[in-house]
């Protein structure tokens, strides 16, 4: 597990390493550690929008001592795994604009209004609350439904924000990740773990039946 | 850090005596004051004191959160403080003043503007100033925020020579706002000499305590 003052160090050390200016996106774990939801995770995770930007990342996370690491052990034979590089307990996954099934789109990049600056070259702006749900949602782990009960339970959420951003996530080809994102708050729903408004999940299985037909035809 | 100090944590959140403490989690009080003790190791934990001189914990993960922020410095000198939208968190590097009054023009905002004034009191480094300026293409806004600033902060110290020099406008330099759209009634004379719009007027800068008309 990775603690907050701990990924503070990590952050640091890899920034004095860094020649150019970096800038990425903090989303899961790490993003609830940099808004105070949560102490500690098990790995970080960063997005880039430049590969450049990443390579120059990696490449300073290696001089800090992080080994690469194959991504296919832990990611499978997923779409969009990350890269990853490993130091003892902490492990760090870099994507590439692309999560998994879901896309880090411009509104949501738009919306990540923190910034967390480490020395000179290493700026990272934090995934705003709706736009972790969604990526909690849309990854499906069991251990993700705790993140996305305490982000819900702590968090004014704008549902509308998450259907808006469901639908754009269609608009960019991500149709998949709507059936996932219904199905988690389905499930939390169900569990009653948290209580999920109705109309949200009414009108999220609406644009996923949309999506099915269109596809059918 | 144990799992279960992290469980306490999230469990204790908010706002809490010790007697709340012992009752939540029901322990005794030398127990709930050692509890507390090892939340403030790992930076969990902020006290605070009610006028009759209890003391409250105020408990929550983002306590732990290092670093600093432009607004922390701006509001360490503003004569309000102001909130925030969003923020600027920096670590392993000190904020300087000069670094602050940038961040703070270009947020193009009247109540960072109005803040901004009290900078150029603490201001040390004047060519690093100047630099930052350039960089950003704001002398000239500097030049005249520095000269509202000398009407209204009390002990300004005076500008090296050749940053107003460097900062004058030249003849094809045309007017410019710091807040769009926004200009003022009471400090035309400045506004002529740099040829920028000030977005305040004499009330705006009202509480300065070493408010000269």
């Amino acid at each position: 597990m990775i603690e907050i003052k701990e990924q503070e160090n990590l952050f640091l050390q890899i920034a004095r390493k860094l020649k150019t200016k970096v800038n990425c996106y903090a989303i899961g774990g790490t993003a609830l550690m940099f808004l105070g939801l949560k102490a500690a995770t098990l790995d970080i995770d960063l997005v880039f929008d430049k590969d450049l930007e990443r390579r120059a990342f990696k490449e300073a996370a290696k001089l800090s001592g992080f080994n690469e690491m194959d991504s296919r052990i832990m990611y499978g034979k997923k779409e969009n795994v990350p890269e990853v590089v490993k130091r003892s307990d902490s492990r760090i996954d870099m994507f590439l604009f692309k999560v998994i099934n879901s896309t880090f789109s411009e509104s949501m990049q738009k919306r990540s209004v923190n910034t967390h600056q480490f020395a000179e070259n290493l700026f990272i702006r934090v995934a705003d609350v709706h736009d972790i749900l969604i990526m909690k949602s849309i990854t499906g782990r069991l251990k993700d439904e705790e993140d996305i009960v305490r982000i819900i339970s702590t968090s004014k959420v704008d549902w509308n924000i998450i259907i808006e951003e469901a639908k754009n996530q269609i608009e960019l080809g991500n149709t998949i990740a709507i059936l996932d994102l219904g199905a988690t708050l389905e499930g939390i729903n169900n569990k009653k773990l948290s209580e999920i408004p109705k109309s949200v999940l009414d009108e999220l299985f609406g644009l996923f039946k949309q999506q099915a037909k269109t596809k059918v035809r | 850090m144990k799992q279960k100090l992290i469980n306490i944590a999230d469990q204790l959140k908010g706002f809490q005596s010790v007697e709340d403490i012992q009752e939540l989690l029901r322990v005794n009080r030398t127990r709930a004051i050692y509890l507390m003790y090892q939340l403030r190791k790992h930076g969990f934990v902020k006290t605070r004191r009610t006028s009759k001189g209890k003391r409250y914990y105020y408990i929550g993960f983002e306590n732990a959160i290092g670093g600093t922020s432009y607004l922390e410095t701006l509001n360490k000198y503003a004569p309000t403080p102001l909130g925030s939208f969003g923020t600027h968190k920096i670590y392993g590097k000190a904020i300087s003043v000069e670094e602050t009054l940038i961040y703070a023009l270009k947020r193009e905002d009247i109540r960072h503007i109005i803040a901004l004034l009290a900078l150029f009191k603490h201001i040390k480094d004047w060519s690093l100033l100047y630099n930052l300026a350039k960089k950003e293409g704001l002398v000239r806004e500097v030049c005249a925020l520095y000269d509202l600033a000398r009407k209204v902060v009390k002990k300004v110290r005076k500008m090296p020579k050749r940053f107003k020099n460097l900062g004058t406008p030249k003849k094809n330099d045309k007017y410019k706002y710091i807040v769009d759209l926004f200009s003022s009634n009471d400090f035309k004379e400045i506004e002529r000499k740099w040829r920028i719009y000030l977005p305040l007027n004499l009330r705006d800068v009202a509480e300065y305590r070493g408010f000269k008309t």
